[in-house]
Order: C-alpha cells, then structure tokens, then sequence
C-alpha cells in the first residue's frame, strides 16, 4: 500500500462515516477544532480505520496524539509499513 | 389543588402513507393499503408473515449529522415527527428551552435494525471490538425520546413509556397529567416504531400475524372482519404537542381537541391474552375521568389489529359498554399496525377526520364475525357527520389497555 493509497482511504472514511467534503480533508486539517469531531466520533472513527486498514490501533498510546489529518495517515503508513502492508496480508 | 385543562395544538406524523398527516388522511381516504409483500424477509427461517406496512425514510440528512448520529431509523421517524408537530402549533421556538417543554415518547424497544446489526456484529466471537459508539444510543429504550430531546433541545420532562402497542397512548396520557399538574406547559408526546423481520417474527412465532395473505398484501390486515387471520406490522411516528389550555387560548392557537380523559390498568392475568373485562374498567375510567357518559361519544377509534383473540374482545368490551349506538372503526387495515406509534398516528387521523366530519370506516372489513358482532361497525364507506368526542383505545401484551377520550371544538 502506497502513502497515497492511505490518503485515499482515510479520506473515505471521514467522508462515508462523518459526511465532511472532500474539499475540507487537507493534511493540515484539524480533526477536532476543524472538521468537527468529538470524542463520541473518535470511537467510531477508530473502529472505522480498522476496518478499513485491517490494523488493530484501539489499545495503541500514539491515537492519543493524533490532532491532524496528517497525523492519522502517518500512524497508519507507520502501522502499514510495521506489519508489511496489512492490506495485503503481507 | 386545581388540575389544569390541557389542549392539543400541533400534530406530526410519518406514517406508510408519507410524512404528514394530511399525507396519512389522503392515503386513508382514498382507500390505499400500504401493506407490502417485503423481500428477503423469506430469509428468517420460519417466518410465516412477509407483509409489512413500511414508512419511507427521506429528508434525513437535513438533521445534523452531531444529532443524528445517535438516532435509528424509529428515532429519526420520531424526530421528523416531533419537528412538524412543533412547526404545525406556531410555538415559538423559545418555548423548548423554556424549561417548561417536555417531551414523553414510547416505543415497542429501541432501534430494532440497529440492535439486530449489533448482535450480528458482535457474534458470534463475541467481539465488541467492532462496535459503533454511537449503535448504543440506537439501541437504548429510550432511544426516540433522548432523540427529540436532544435535537429540540428540550430542557424539560423527558421521559419513555415503553408499553409495545400502548406507549404512545400512555405517552399522550402522561403528558396529560403533567401538564394537568403544572409541572409542564407544553409535552410533545406520542411513539415510534421501525419495521425488521424480528420485529414481526416477535409475533409471529405466537401465531398473531396474518400468514395467509403473503399473496395478496392488500386483502390485510382486516380489523373485526369473519376472514381476518392475524397483525400486519407496520412503522412511523406519531407526535402530538400538548399545551395548557388556557396558554393556547391566549396565543390564539389552533385547537385540535381538549383532552378529556385517560386511564390505562392491567388484567394482571397474562402475558399475551387480550382481556375484556380490564379493557371495560379502562374505558369507564377514562369516561369518568372525563365525566362523560357513554352515550355522549361520538366516535370509538379501535385498536382492533386484527388478531382472532384482540378483535374479539375489544368488540365485547365496547358492546358492553357503548352497546351498538357508536360508530367504531380501526385504521389498521390501512398502515398495518405501528405499534408504539400507532396510538398517535391514529389518533392524529381520527381528529382530522372528524373536523371534515368523516369517520373512516375499517378497511378490509368485509364481513362482520359474528364475535365482532353487536357494535356500530364504520365499513366501506366513511360516515359524514358531525362528531366531537372521541374515545381512542389501546391494548397490548402484558394486558395493558389504555383509553384517551378527546373532544374537538
């Protein structure tokens, strides 16, 4: 899986699960402050990049961190590059 | 202590005739059944009943996805429903977060699509990991109430009266006596309900549902009639917005009706048989509490689902109370039955029915069975003239009745 593979997708998902234009999903977007997700959401988002990723990150201390757009595709390209390529199956 | 009057002054509803009440009385007038073969219901092994009466869900997105996130199918049915009522009494809109605007809405359960998704999510490794936040709210009793609370941002009572094919009858009747108490000036009130195999296999698997018309949806269900063999479900909402009399007076509102009157009590016998003796109290109580007498009602708009046992009883209850000088009718030949909403949705279209001095008649009612036998049956066509008083009754499992008697102006 490329980078721009997990840009696509993980724009999927806020745009499917969270209904946000695709003209707002910038990598500098701030997920809370800007494109309007609360904690309520960070549960379903977690769950849809799951899925999505077939990765496991709800026990995982760096989702914490998470602030931008950019941030998730970083730790999810770190988890997919870790794991060789989740998607895959390796 | 004086016990305020209380009037009706907003009515929503989405029903299988469309969102609206005049929606609802169009589809009942021109004599239409929403009653749908439904498929890939044939995929419940031993589900006997494939009809359904559905609602359409539309215009869900203009609900904020923040507020709608936590709501089902029956939720967002209530929700719109809750909204039109609002918008049809010309409240303003300072009046939700008054403090004094409360909200009572029943339902059969929550969300029954969303509980089904989440046990198919979750089994069978018993993984809850995959589980939406939000498939909680969906899920919770109280899940239409919270809802329309949270979207009319209603700071008042709010509260669930979840009695399956009653709760909108005891929500209209509790909003009554909170307002009749003070302790509210406004409560919308009525039920929701969402169609899913499940739903109608709950019935099915007593034999309560019609089987024998899977072929021809229309023919069913048939209230009282000799050929009736079961419910059909259906789904929607019905919401009605109660207000201190005197307020409506004062603003120059429209005036559906004045409630009247209210009981609901128990068989206390069993779990599923209807009971004519505690729905003869339920009926007297609430013309009591109304200090009407039975010959002063126009109108008895039935519950009457269908079932060979229901029909059955509810007519010997009304012929001795009323004996055969009230017109009757149900409505259910027309939406299935609604369950937790149904109350309100009917009473919505009774009330409107009777300001054009109509009495709709039971559709599907063919022939009276002779059990049925001895009260004023309404059937094939409507009965024009003038009516004022209407009884609304209510029965459901566990041998709940419940009875609202209203009066138009």
């Amino acid at each position: 899986m490329t980078r721009e593979d997990i840009v696509t997708l993980t724009n999927q998902v806020f745009e499917k699960s969270f209904e946000i234009e695709p003209k707002r999903l910038v990598p500098q977007a701030k997920i809370f402050e800007e494109l309007g997700l609360d904690s309520l959401d960070i549960v379903d988002l977690i769950v849809a990049l799951q899925k999505q990723f077939k990765v496991q990150i709800r026990e995982d201390e760096r989702v914490r961190t998470i602030r931008t757009l950019d941030d998730i595709y970083n730790f999810i390209w770190t988890l997919t590059q870790k794991t060789g390529d989740a998607r895959d199956g390796g | 202590m004086k016990l305020r009057r209380v009037a009706i002054t907003g009515m929503g509803c989405v029903s299988p005739f469309g969102r609206g009440v005049v929606a609802l009385t169009e589809g009942i007038e021109a004599g239409r059944s929403a009653v749908r073969f439904m498929e890939g219901w044939n995929q419940y092994i031993g589900l006997r009943s494939l009809l359904a009466a559905p609602a359409e869900l539309k215009d869900e997105k203009l609900i904020p996805r923040q507020n709608r996130r936590s709501m089902g199918r029956m939720s967002i049915f209530a929700v719109q429903a809750a909204m039109d009522a609002l918008a049809d009494s010309g409240l303003d809109a300072a009046a939700t977060t008054s403090g004094r605007m409360g909200c009572v809405v029943g339902s059969t359960t929550g969300s029954a699509i969303s509980i089904s998704q989440a046990f198919e999510t979750m089994l069978p490794d018993r993984d809850l990991t995959k589980l939406s936040s939000m498939m909680f709210f969906h899920c919770l009793s109280h899940t239409a109430t919270m809802n329309v609370a949270q979207s009319l941002k209603l700071n008042g009572c709010v509260m669930a009266t979840s009695a399956a094919c009653a709760s909108a009858l005891q929500a209209m009747g509790t909003g009554y006596d909170i307002i009749r108490l003070g302790r509210q000036d406004f409560m919308l009130c009525g039920g929701a309900e969402e169609l899913h195999p499940t739903v109608t296999g709950s019935f099915d698997v007593l034999f309560a549902t019609s089987a024998r018309y899977n072929d021809d949806p229309r023919k069913t269900p048939r209230p009282f009639d000799r050929d009736r063999d079961g419910l059909v479900c259906g789904e929607g909402s019905g919401i009605l917005l109660l207000e201190d009399y005197e307020h409506a007076v004062k603003r120059n509102a429209r005036i559906y009706a004045e409630v009247l009157g209210y009981h609901t009590c128990s068989s206390g016998d069993h779990v599923s048989e209807s009971n004519r003796a505690a729905m003869v109290v339920c009926m007297r109580e609430a013309l009591n509490g109304a200090g009407l007498k039975p010959d002063q009602v126009d109108y008895i708009n039935a519950h009457a689902t269908a079932t060979l046992q229901g029909d059955k009883e509810e007519a010997e209850a009304i012929r001795e109370v009323f004996g055969d000088s009230v017109p009757v009718s149900s409505l259910k030949g027309y939406i299935g039955h609604t369950l937790g909403a149904s109350a309100a949705i009917e009473l919505a279209a009774s009330l409107e029915g009777m300001r054009k001095d109509m009495l709709y008649p039971t559709l599907n009612l063919g022939q009276v069975s002779p059990e049925c036998q001895g009260i004023r049956h309404v059937m094939n066509a409507p009965e024009r003239r003038a009516a004022r008083v209407v009884v609304k009754n209510s029965f459901a499992f566990g041998g709940i009745s419940a009875v609202l008697v209203c009066r138009i102006p």
